[in-house]
């Protein structure tokens, strides 16, 4: 009568520290699913910009072969692809990490025994999965479809992009995770959303290659990390960084993660400390 | 009218009051406002440091076009913010206060948030413009000033009633989540450049189905002489604003006859 259902083994225990992870990413991967029309807008939002780029660039290349060393068709693949990664750690992710600090939600993440960086940076990887999906249809549908992008200049260069990509993606869930942590001084989410999107923009090389900019603005944005987000991932996909220089980018690129992991640890624990609790 | 415009102005006012509680907050959002309109003043920077002219543009009359769009923005983020609250206002019921307050429901929508972060960009817009206006080379004459006051006023509007008719879209769609409305909304930066680079499909579209064009380009050529300009290109800003706020008004009668509040 009383069946001894114990053929369906039962898993006791703490899991393991990996598989918490995996399963916060899993969670936020599902609410990206559940908002995907609004994920496709927000995306897409980003992508007027490569409509306007791409015109503006067309009637700077009528009249010349190449500048600052990039020819019309790199140029072409430059714009669409920065717009495709920068969309990557968008919007949503950035106002789930302040959200949480606002409405104290992040007290329950205090309690948790995980690291709460890297908490983030698996709730960021879910949301990315979807951002990153529909990111991707965009590049390719208006990449291949109407400006015609070049393939990657070499397997090896395809191969250093994609390493560059995802070190890249990793700072970026950092540095905006930096930036939420501002929330705790300050009630203004939206603002520090806009300056962060704006300043990154500007430094990772989205809006306008660091070749192209003026001398003491290129050199801001090669010593900063955020040109680890687009640029570098860009110049080994078009094939302008080989030898030791790729050594080098990626050497930085590993140096400014680490530093980034770091001080986002320790800010974080700084952070917690100036919590007031509202409520009576 | 008078009672109208002294009633948007008090709320306005009430709004301005609450929002200058948080000093460091208005400041926040106001440097985060103006760095995301630097960015495009960055692009065009180092574009032309690499190009003379743009289709036949130079940058200072560039700037002329970018100076206009956002000032018009800027004047519009501080004055009708509240529209895109209306989703929100939709969606958990709390519209319905707003319908049973005898005052009309369209003008409590735009007093229900100040953004006075707008200032930022009002500002900023017109120092660009003001900028790009002295070293155009323009051939200054009467008219001049009033059809450039005239330009930001109208684009003031179109911008408000673009973003209020999208946003009304809440009636139908009640799902507050939409970035919709903020999609139609950025789709102004095709006009913070001269329309002639783009293909066919974005110029009409910019001209006449979203017609930031006419509170830039249009008027903008005729100020700054570029080609020939015809002189009834002067009226285009009016027709932007005129139709834009027709329609606006139509569709939000629509709208609030749609409304059936939330529930069951």
């Amino acid at each position: 009568m009383t069946a001894t259902t114990s053929d369906t083994p039962v898993r006791q225990g703490r899991t393991a520290p990996g598989s918490k992870y995996v399963s916060l990413a899993r969670t936020t991967l599902q609410q990206a699913i559940a908002y995907r029309i609004t994920t496709f807008f927000n995306v897409g939002l980003t992508f007027i910009w490569v409509i306007i780029l791409y015109y503006l660039w067309r009637a700077a290349y009528s009249e010349r072969a190449s500048i600052a060393g990039l020819s019309w068709d790199q140029m072409r693949t430059y714009v669409v692809i920065a717009y495709g990664i920068n969309a990557l750690v968008g919007w949503r992710t950035g106002t789930a990490m302040m959200a949480a600090i606002r409405t104290g939600d992040v007290v329950f993440e205090m309690v948790r025994p995980l690291n709460y960086c890297t908490t983030q940076l698996a709730r960021a990887l879910g949301f990315t999965v979807v951002e990153g999906g529909i990111s991707m249809i965009f590049t390719l549908v208006i990449g291949l479809a109407f400006l015609h992008i070049q393939a990657p200049a070499s397997l090896a260069s395809g191969l250093l992009f994609v390493l560059a990509l995802i070190i890249g993606f990793l700072t970026k869930v950092l540095v905006v995770f930096l930036v939420s942590l501002l929330t705790f001084w300050t009630l203004n989410g939206m603002g520090l959303m806009w300056s962060q999107q704006a300043i990154m923009q500007i430094l990772s090389g989205t809006i306008v290659p660091l070749a192209l900019m003026p001398g003491w603005l290129q050199f801001v944005a090669k010593v900063l990390p955020l040109r680890g987000i687009v640029s570098t991932p860009l110049e080994f996909y078009l094939g302008n960084a080989g030898g030791w220089d790729a050594v080098g980018l990626i050497g930085l690129q590993a140096v400014w993660l680490t530093a980034l992991w770091v001080v986002a640890n320790l800010a974080w624990k700084r952070a917690f400390r100036v919590v007031e609790i509202q409520g009576g | 009218m008078v009672r109208l415009v002294r009633i948007f102005l008090r709320l306005q006012l009430v709004q301005l009051r609450s929002a200058l509680e948080y000093r460091a907050d208005f400041w926040i959002a106001a440097v985060g406002a103006i760095l995301q309109q630097l960015v495009s003043i960055v692009f065009l920077l180092t574009f032309f440091g690499h190009v003379s002219s743009l289709g036949g543009w130079s940058l200072w009359q560039i700037l002329v076009l970018q100076g206009l769009v956002m000032a018009a923005d800027g004047i519009r983020e501080m004055f009708a913010d509240g529209v895109w609250k209306l989703r929100a206002d939709v969606n958990d019921g709390s519209f319905d206060r707003v319908l049973v307050r005898p005052i009309p429901p369209a003008l409590q929508q735009f007093t229900a948030l100040a953004s006075i972060h707008g200032i930022g960009n009002t500002s900023l817009g017109l120092v660009v413009l003001i900028l790009g206006l002295a070293r155009s080379g323009v051939d200054w004459t009467w008219w001049s000033v009033p059809v450039l006051v005239l330009t930001i006023l109208c684009g003031t509007v179109l911008t408000a009633s673009i973003s209020f008719l999208t946003n009304m879209i809440a009636f139908w769609e009640p799902s507050a989540q939409s970035a919709f409305p903020t999609l139609v909304a950025l789709m102004r930066d095709f006009a913070k450049f001269p329309l002639d680079v783009y293909g066919a499909g974005i110029r009409i579209v910019i001209t006449v189905i979203l017609p930031y064009g006419l509170i830039s380009y249009y008027p903008s050529r005729l100020v700054l002489g570029v080609g020939d300009a015809p002189g009834w290109w002067v009226t285009t800003p009016l027709i932007a604003a005129g139709a834009s706020a027709l329609a606006a008004s139509i569709v939000w009668r629509r709208g609030l006859n749609h409304y059936q509040g939330v529930g069951n």
